[in-house]
């Protein structure tokens, strides 16, 4: 039978919420081709996890439980992996592993062992005829049901682009975090679970963690702040920031956001970057200053229940997603802003000092 | 010690030029540059020539323009530079990529290290560094912040979402670098006189930059470029405008605009859309 297969990712023997997205994802994906949703699981004392892989809709879950897989190394789950691929009668049709830095430390390595494509950073998947016409190569010409549609943010400012690859399977991709929807919980599902074997060489052992640190807090704050004030490469430099902060503190549960580019400038830390290669955020209230809005960044922010965009440029992209805009100088508007905002003339909800206001009930 | 670095010449997407109305580049008309991740991977790669006296070669995979690149690097400090230039390699996805550069550094002989951007501004995968180690069949650190090396062992920081981790890795390796680690160094006053030497002097442009052909590294010309590629591009679609139109204000006093966004936010219903 066809199987989509999923790479569920754990850390200290709890799921990641990609892990939980993606089988989502899979299901519909299985369902729509008639395949089975198979998932597998590395760590150590993981035996707790099927069950909830399970319940996540999962209609197999292969088990590789070993102290050496206790913490995510490259070599020894890519073994574990393509041993268990090697093992099946078929290759997965598809394999789906979340873009994180596991997942795209993981997949790429996975896919060229195999040889066969895969798409990274996903943001959309779908399952689809797909004819080749091209004669440039003529062995690739053919009529091909069911591919993946892996579609992803592409480059230029606001493309998305749909890449295929039918004629080898697995047909492989990585998924944005936080994009596909997991299904709801239900004990009821049954599923099997497989333990799989763990065969690692001397050189699959050759790295070894020797300290890991925990985060620091601001990295959680983005994710669950209320209100993201973002500055970007319009700032300017590294003091835009300071006043980046003083908005955001007018607001109660803010945070303060970025885009690539000024964390590529040095201005402010990789943490707070929003986007592609940043975080994936949906506060209430987005305030986007000195950012254009590339595709790269609005994939990042484009689910904020309001986007207010404040950019010299009338023409910048960021104003065909932006619910509201203010053209011009973004060291005047700020300021003023602030000052307004600390007059209290905006919704209690979103602001520390302001008193009354029709939003409070839509809240 | 050998270290190696591997750059990219990508469109400048800040410019303008070059952009199609569909929203797609014209790469001929594109303005040129380094790939700005690829600046973290020069530096960490300068940085095992400062600290241990590493030889380091510069490789791009690209069309004749991206012997710029190869310049810019050697003006910072790099010692010598491969440039595969091959029509063949048109159209070549994440695969097919690693699998050119593969060959191209085994071409350029032994390496302790090869570093590597994080990814690529024009195609944003981080594919193509695992893909390398993979076809190479060593070990990889990847989002490496910082790093020393100890004896015969590679000792990294790494960033993930969770924290940062430090690894210790056997050499030699492919490291891919974070975009939070060092800047890349100014230019060295000598680099940029060798760079204006090479441009006058054929020969000795020759001996410093070597131009290669897929048949040069002994690579099939079937599994590069397109034929090489088992995935492409089926379609490109506009992101569409979402929420509506952009409420705008423009052209009035600062004061007036900020006053009006903020009556006009009140009356919008913030979670429901």
């Amino acid at each position: 039978m066809k199987q989509v297969l999923i790479f569920a990712e754990q850390t200290a023997g709890e799921l990641r919420p990609v892990a939980l997205e993606l089988l989502g994802a899979g299901r519909q994906l299985a369902d729509k081709l008639g395949a089975s949703l198979s998932c597998v699981v590395m760590g150590t004392a993981i035996a707790h996890l099927p069950a909830a892989l399970i319940a996540a809709g999962a209609d197999l879950v292969y088990l590789a439980d070993n102290p050496a897989l206790e913490t995510y190394r490259t070599l020894p789950y890519r073994r574990v992996f393509i041993d268990l691929i090697a093992s099946m009668e078929e290759p997965p049709h598809i394999i789906l592993l979340g873009s994180t830095t596991t997942g795209r430390d993981l997949a790429p390595r996975i896919a060229a062992y195999l040889e066969t494509g895969l798409t990274a950073d996903c943001t959309e998947l779908d399952i689809g005829p797909y004819e080749h016409t091209s004669a440039q190569d003529p062995s690739k010409v053919g009529l091909y049901k069911n591919c993946l549609y892996a579609i992803r943010p592409s480059f230029g400012e606001s493309l998305k682009a749909r890449i295929l690859g039918p004629w080898k399977n697995p047909q492989m991709a990585t998924v944005r975090p936080g994009v596909m929807v997991a299904l709801p919980r239900d004990a009821t599902r049954q599923g099997t679970v497989q333990e799989i074997p763990v065969n690692l060489s001397t050189e699959d052992l050759g790295l070894v963690v020797l300290e890991t640190l925990r985060a620091v807090s601001e990295s959680v704050e983005l994710a669950k702040a209320d209100v993201i004030v973002s500055g970007g490469y319009g700032l300017g430099s590294t003091e835009g920031f300071v006043l980046m902060h003083e908005l955001a503190s007018c607001f109660e549960n803010s945070a303060v956001g970025s885009s690539r580019k000024a964390v590529d400038s040095g201005w402010i830390a990789h943490a707070h970057q929003v986007g592609q290669t940043g975080k994936t955020v949906r506060p209430k209230l987005y305030i986007a200053c000195g950012i254009s809005g590339a595709i790269q960044h609005r994939v990042g922010m484009d689910k904020s229940a309001t986007i207010i965009a404040i950019n010299r440029d009338a023409y910048a992209p960021i104003f065909k997603f932006a619910h509201f805009g203010i053209v011009g100088d973004l060291y005047q508007i700020i300021p003023e802003m602030i000052q307004q905002l600390k007059q209290g003339s905006v919704p209690s909800n979103f602001s520390k000092t302001g008193e009354t206001n029709v939003l409070t009930h839509t809240l | 010690m050998n270290s190696f670095v591997l750059i990219k010449q990508v469109p400048d997407q800040s410019a303008k030029a070059g952009v199609n109305a569909d929203g797609t580049i014209d790469r001929a008309k594109a303005k040129r540059m380094l790939n700005p991740f690829d600046c973290f991977a020069l530096e960490a790669a300068l940085q095992t020539k400062r600290l241990y006296g590493a030889t380091v070669t510069a490789i791009t995979m690209g069309p004749p323009p991206a012997i710029e690149i190869l310049y810019e690097a050697i003006a910072h400090g790099v010692d010598q530079a491969v440039h595969l230039c091959d029509r063949r390699l048109a159209a070549s996805d994440t695969l097919a990529t690693a699998y050119a550069l593969y060959n191209t550094v085994r071409y350029a002989g032994d390496f302790d290290l090869v570093f590597c951007g994080l990814q690529t501004t024009d195609g944003d995968t981080a594919q193509v560094g695992p893909q390398l180690a993979e076809r190479l069949q060593v070990p990889q650190v990847t989002y490496c912040e910082s790093f020393e090396i100890q004896g015969e062992k590679l000792i990294a920081r790494r960033v993930t979402e969770s924290g940062t981790q430090v690894v210790q890795c056997p050499l030699p390796a492919v490291v891919t670098v974070a975009n939070s680690a060092h800047r890349l160094a100014y230019r060295t006053l000598r680099g940029v006189q060798r760079v204006h030497q090479l441009q006058r002097d054929e020969v000795e442009r020759n001996q410093v930059i070597q131009t290669v052909s897929l048949d040069d590294i002994q690579a099939d010309p079937a599994r590069c470029g397109l034929k090489g590629s088992p995935t492409i591009v089926a379609a490109t679609e506009k992101v569409g405008e979402i929420g509506g139109k952009c409420v705008l204000f423009q052209g009035k006093p600062i004061e007036a605009m900020v006053s009006d966004l903020l009556a006009d936010i009140s009356l919008v219903e913030l979670v429901q859309r």
